[in-house]
Parts: C-alpha cells; structure tokens; sequence
C-alpha cells in the first residue's frame, strides 16, 4: 500500500463559491444573517442585472435562500443562507487559509 | 465594472483580506449602540429623580446612655429611597425599546441584526434582579447581626460580601452584563471597554462623602447614579458621533 499525497488544497475550492463576487455575496450574508437586494448591492459596488445574475446561480446550487416581498408599496428582495452556503463557505475560507499555509510553508522551505 | 468592494481576484491573502473588510463594513452597518446607552443613561439619570421623591428617613429619641439624650435628639435608624417598581418596569421597556430600534434599523438599511442575544439576556436579568428585589422585600429589613438567609447563603448584613453581592444583584447585572453581550455580538472592543468601566463603577461602592453629600441627604443618591449615568450618556454621545463622521464618509 502506497501513501497518497495530501491533495493540493485548489482542488477542495469550488467553482460556484470561489468566484469573487459570488464569494463577496456569501461573505455579506453570512455576516447580516438576513441581507436586502440594494445593500448587497451597494455594498459590493455591482449593477442591479450583474447581482441578480450571481444570485441566481448561488439559489440554483441551493446556497442561498431568496424572498420577495413588499414592504408598504415598495417590492423588496430579502436573501439568506442556507445552512449548506453556510458550510461551502466555512469551507472555501479554509481552503485559501490552508493555501496561504502551503504557499508560505513552500516559500520557505530550502530548494533541493 | 470595476470597484474595490468585491475582494480582489489576487492571492488567496488578498482575498481573505477583501472578505475582512466586507465583514468589518456590514458590522459597521448594523451597529447602534448608541440608542441603547442612551436610554439606559437617561433612565439611570431619571434613578436619582426617583430616589429623591421617595427619600424617607426613620429616626428614634437618642438613647438614655448617649451624652445629648434628653435634649430631645433623634438617632438615624434606616435611610429608604427608590422605587421598587422603577428599575424593572424602566428597563423592561428599554429593552422592548431597543428590539424596535434595531429591527426597524435593519429594515431600512436591508441588513439583519445580530442584536436578539442582548434583549433577550438584558429582559432574563430584569427578571432575576426584580425576583431577588420582591424576595428581600419580603423578607422584610434584617435586625442588626441577624443573618440574612439567601438562597442556601448565611449573609452578615454588615459585611462587605453582602455589600458586594448587593451591588452585584442590581444594574451590574440587570444593565451591564446584557452590555457585555451586546458588545460581543457587535465586535465592539469600545464598547467591551466602556461596559468594563460602568461595572467597575457599578461594583465599587461609591460612598457620599467625596461629593459633600451627606447619606441622609434627599440628594445623597446623587453619585451612585450620576457617575455611571454620565458615562453611559457620554459613551451613547461617542457612538453616535462616530456613527454620523462613518456615514459621512460613505456617502
């Protein structure tokens, strides 16, 4: 039996999260627990169409949860995470600190 | 577009460090602690008011071995001032009116808040502190010498522990220990500071004397609660002012 190397931690970063916005949106909700559509969106410095465009594939890949609803006459769009965005999340900022390890463990380590 | 709040597709430093910062600007946004140290200032304030409405000092003749006796002097037997129905009622509504404050706030400005753990400990702890304060008024006041029996504690009510556990049992853990929490849910080390100082002041005993009061003064409630109202007042006038040059700069 052979020992398997430790697998390389870009490989446990998932698509759906890494994404820099869609990271920023996960980072914001998670944070506000319950976030609205326009502080998202003024938060992260994005077009209306460019956010809803992110969000919607972050619902399709059930990381978070979307409500619509009407405050007095205004329509307002409420979003939070699901308990499975939660851990991609948990997930991802591990995965970059266990990157940053490796990286300053190989920067430092003497050349053979 | 280009813009700076989403974290920077760099190292995997530079995007912890972007996420850092949107964590620290949503925190920044749900903060308000100002509105709750206000209120708890104001009403801390209004206890002295209270206190001296219903001052009520109960005196008897001086007795035969004293030296005045038969010159028609009075000894002082007990001091009583506040209102037992003051603090809980007067808090109760600060924390029903801090949980509107907050929730409305998260409404307009489209974030949620992390604030339900502070109502919930603060409206705990009114009810404790109001259960101890109806049990020791009916109780009654302890001769003095005779033990005070508290829940399995044998308490000398002249001892400095029964003093300590006096205080303890008031706005230290009725106003102060909620602030504690409420400073963890905000991650406001300003605040961890500022509630550290009001329970210092809260757990120390602040004795008359310094202000030139005298404890059978109507006003001798003065320093108990003038400092810590003070100080909370100045820490609501710090966090708004705070708030106000932050969202100057955002805008």
């Amino acid at each position: 039996m052979t020992d398997q190397p430790a697998p390389h931690p870009v490989t446990g970063l998932d698509d759906v999260v890494h994404q820099r916005v869609r990271l920023g949106i996960l980072t914001v909700a998670h944070q506000a627990r319950r976030v609205e559509f326009g502080f998202l969106r003024t938060a992260l410095g994005l077009t209306a169409g460019n956010l809803s465009q992110h969000l919607a594939v972050l619902e399709k890949a059930g990381l978070v949860e979307i409500e619509k609803g009407y405050e007095g006459k205004r329509a307002r769009t409420w979003l939070s995470l699901t308990p499975a965005g939660d851990r991609a999340l948990q997930d991802e900022v591990t995965q970059l600190k266990r990157l940053i390890h490796q990286i300053e463990q190989g920067s430092s380590a003497p050349e053979s | 577009m280009a813009d700076a709040s989403v974290p920077s597709p760099g190292t995997p430093h530079e995007v912890l460090a972007g996420l850092g910062d949107l964590t620290r600007r949503v925190r920044a946004a749900q903060r308000g602690a100002w509105f709750p140290l206000l209120l708890l200032g104001v009403l801390t304030l209004g206890g002295i008011l209270v206190s001296r409405f219903t001052f009520k000092v109960e005196t008897v003749p001086c007795p035969a071995t004293a030296p005045a006796a038969g010159t028609g002097c009075t000894q002082v037997t007990q001091v009583t001032q506040g209102s037992p129905v003051y603090w809980p009622i007067g808090l109760a509504l600060a924390y029903a009116a801090t949980a509107f404050f907050y929730i409305r706030r998260s409404r307009n400005r489209g974030v949620g808040t992390p604030v339900r753990p502070y109502i919930l400990t603060g409206i705990a702890l009114v009810g404790l502190v109001t259960a101890t304060e109806i049990w020791s008024i009916r109780q009654g006041m302890p001769q003095p010498g005779a033990p005070i029996d508290f829940w399995g504690l044998h308490l000398d009510p002249a001892s400095g522990v029964t003093a300590f556990l006096h205080r303890l049992t008031g706005n230290a853990t009725a106003v102060g220990l909620p602030l504690l929490v409420l400073a963890w849910v905000e991650r406001s080390r300003t605040l961890l500071l500022l509630t550290a100082v009001y329970l210092a002041i809260e757990l120390v005993p602040l004795t008359t004397g310094w202000a030139g009061i005298p404890f059978t003064s109507h006003w001798s409630a003065v320093p108990r609660y003038g400092v810590p109202g003070v100080l909370l007042l100045l820490g609501a006038l710090g966090f708004a002012l705070a708030e106000l040059s932050r969202q100057r700069d955002v805008s």
